[in-house]
């Protein structure tokens, strides 16, 4: 069939709800696409300051030496889980439910339900766009030390594994809270915080190594520690134990799980 | 025919019922005014026809569709142009034209409404440093790209200078011609004057009154007839004449008031007793002489 021979006009019946779907998915992730790239404030935190310590890191001969201290590490490669984790919490946690909030706040997600676009496809279009970014940046994260000659994580498909993970358990939560959070800001405050205790179970502050032992039963029960304790194991070669995955998948399903029923468009 | 059929809508928020029973029919390619004051249920009615805001009571159909159930044949069909609707700060005016005929089976190009609600010029600007009159006509122009039989517009005018008024309801003329059915939300009597086969006046969730802008003007005491006071004048004979309502006089001044014809019975009769009704004036109330008796607004509070 030729464009010459079609209908002036596509009629209702020629266009399956799925090509609709993807026709609407497509312009929203394009739109989404633009939005985010020029919403600076975004990507500074989510984006270019962990990509900025990597690289500081990198560049410095020192902290690309091996230290009996860190279990045999370098110190950009002991950080590396912790900034991985850094840039995924921020997207997911603080990012997500300041921009989903927003829309629903302007009536961006009340005004796409008078089309024939649910809004649901917007939230999908977010969803990747904010993946991408994450995932954009992990590999940056993971190759730049590389690059510097630090190195690779020893296992790296495990290590991608708890990355990738924690990016999507960080997306999910995030849109718990601006589900259960009416107000934008409010809700990526408390993603901030939440972050924040993320950042501390990574070990930000201080190397997860030197975490007595009870701590470490604790964060692992997060997010942020099993994904970075799966992380940590990977990159020195120790087979990772199944308890961080089981974690972060749980994390994932209890807060999509919640968020689908309590997300109100309006 | 009848597109849309309402009845018997009710909607309360909480404890507060904000629509007693709405029962209201529009057919193909009437363009119907919803008027009322601030909280009298108008975009609630509308929003509910819409299917956008769930009904407690009633039934509505839309070309044999019911809203709440959201058939995406109707959301093809239906362009809604929604109060305090925002878009991204950040997204330009063109992007958001394109955005949204991605959404429709058959869109209307994005040039023509650029041209037709004065966006040209601004099509690579962003949304956020539109000034409300720039942001207001790109909401009408989205709620129109999808080629809609019906639109639902919301104070579609509010905000805009008379002359991008007149410019809106020049195209919304034009629309009119094309078949397409209009439900207008508007606190303007001269807008619903001017675009509104048929309006309906909303007060405290009630359909207080309802019919052409003409018919609600003249309804509320149809013509006025005044003139000099003169003690030749028999007022009660004034009275007995067929469609007067009433007669008065206030100072110096004779009013008489009655139906389309009134002027012309009084004006005979003063003629047929030898008056000549000195300083005369027809006055034709206004629908805003309608709008104000009709609901509170007019009243004494």
């Amino acid at each position: 069939m030729t464009a010459a021979t079609a209908p002036a006009t596509r009629s209702l019946a020629t266009t399956t709800p799925t090509d609709r779907f993807t026709r609407a998915f497509a312009a929203h992730l394009r739109s989404e696409t633009r939005l985010i790239l020029r919403e600076a404030a975004a990507l500074i935190f989510g984006a270019v300051l962990p990509l900025a310590a990597i690289i500081v890191m990198s560049a410095i001969p020192a902290a690309r030496e091996p230290l009996a201290d860190f279990g045999g590490l370098s110190v950009v490669r002991t950080y590396q889980p912790t900034i991985l984790l850094f840039a995924t919490s921020v997207l997911g946690l603080t990012i997500v439910p300041a921009i989903l909030g927003g829309y629903r706040q302007a009536g961006i997600l009340r005004r796409l339900r008078t089309t024939p676009a649910s809004p649901a496809t917007l939230l999908a279009a977010l969803f990747v766009v904010v993946a991408a970014v994450g995932l954009v940046v992990a590999a940056l994260i993971v190759a730049i030390p590389a690059i510097a000659g630090a190195g690779l994580p020893e296992h790296l498909g495990w290590f991608a594994l708890a990355a990738v993970l924690s990016l999507v358990a960080f997306l999910a939560l995030g849109t718990l809270l601006a589900a259960v959070v009416p107000s934008p800001q409010v809700a990526a405050g408390l993603g901030n915080v939440v972050a924040a205790l993320m950042w501390f179970s990574a070990g930000l502050w201080l190397p997860r190594v030197f975490f007595p032992d009870w701590l470490v039963t604790l964060t692992d029960l997060t997010p942020g520690g099993a994904a970075t304790q799966a992380m940590i194991d990977a990159a020195v070669g120790v087979q990772p134990s199944w308890q961080p995955f089981v974690v972060l998948v749980v994390w994932t399903a209890a807060a999509a799980l919640v968020a689908v029923r309590t997300f109100r468009w309006e | 025919m009848a597109l849309i059929t309402v009845s018997g809508l009710t909607k309360s928020y909480g404890t507060h019922q904000v629509l007693h029973g709405i029962d209201l029919t529009v057919d193909e390619g009437e363009i119907v005014g919803v008027l009322g004051p601030n909280g009298s249920g108008k975009t609630t009615a509308v929003e509910c026809i819409g299917g956008l805001r769930a009904r407690d009571g009633g039934t509505v159909d839309i070309a044999g569709m019911d809203p709440a159930t959201d058939p995406l044949a109707l959301r093809e069909m239906l362009g809604m142009q929604l109060q305090q609707c925002r878009l991204p700060n950040r997204m330009r005016v063109g992007e958001a034209l394109d955005l949204y005929s991605a959404f429709y089976a058959n869109p209307r190009p994005a040039g023509e409404l650029l041209d037709r609600f004065g966006l040209a010029a601004h099509a690579r600007q962003p949304f956020g440093k539109l000034s409300g009159g720039q942001q207001q006509r790109l909401s009408i122009a989205l709620a129109l790209i999808g080629r809609p039989r019906i639109a639902f517009l919301d104070e579609l005018t509010t905000g805009l200078d008379p002359a991008a008024r007149r410019e809106i309801w020049e195209y919304l003329g034009l629309l009119r011609d094309e078949g397409v059915t209009m439900l207008l939300v508007t606190h303007f009597m001269e807008e619903a004057a001017f675009l509104c086969d048929r309006v309906v006046i909303l007060e405290d969730g009630r359909i207080v009154a309802s019919g052409t802008p003409a018919d609600i003007a003249a309804g509320t005491g149809g013509q006025e007839t005044s003139f000099a006071a003169d003690p030749a004048i028999d007022l009660d004979a004034l009275r007995r004449l067929p469609g007067v309502t009433s007669v008065s006089v206030d100072r110096g001044r004779v009013s008489v008031r009655g139906d389309a014809d009134s002027p012309q019975v009084v004006l005979a009769a003063l003629a047929g007793s030898g008056i000549v009704a000195r300083q005369l004036r027809v006055t034709t109330p206004s629908l805003d002489d309608a709008y104000l008796s009709l609901t509170q607004e007019g009243s004494l509070r």
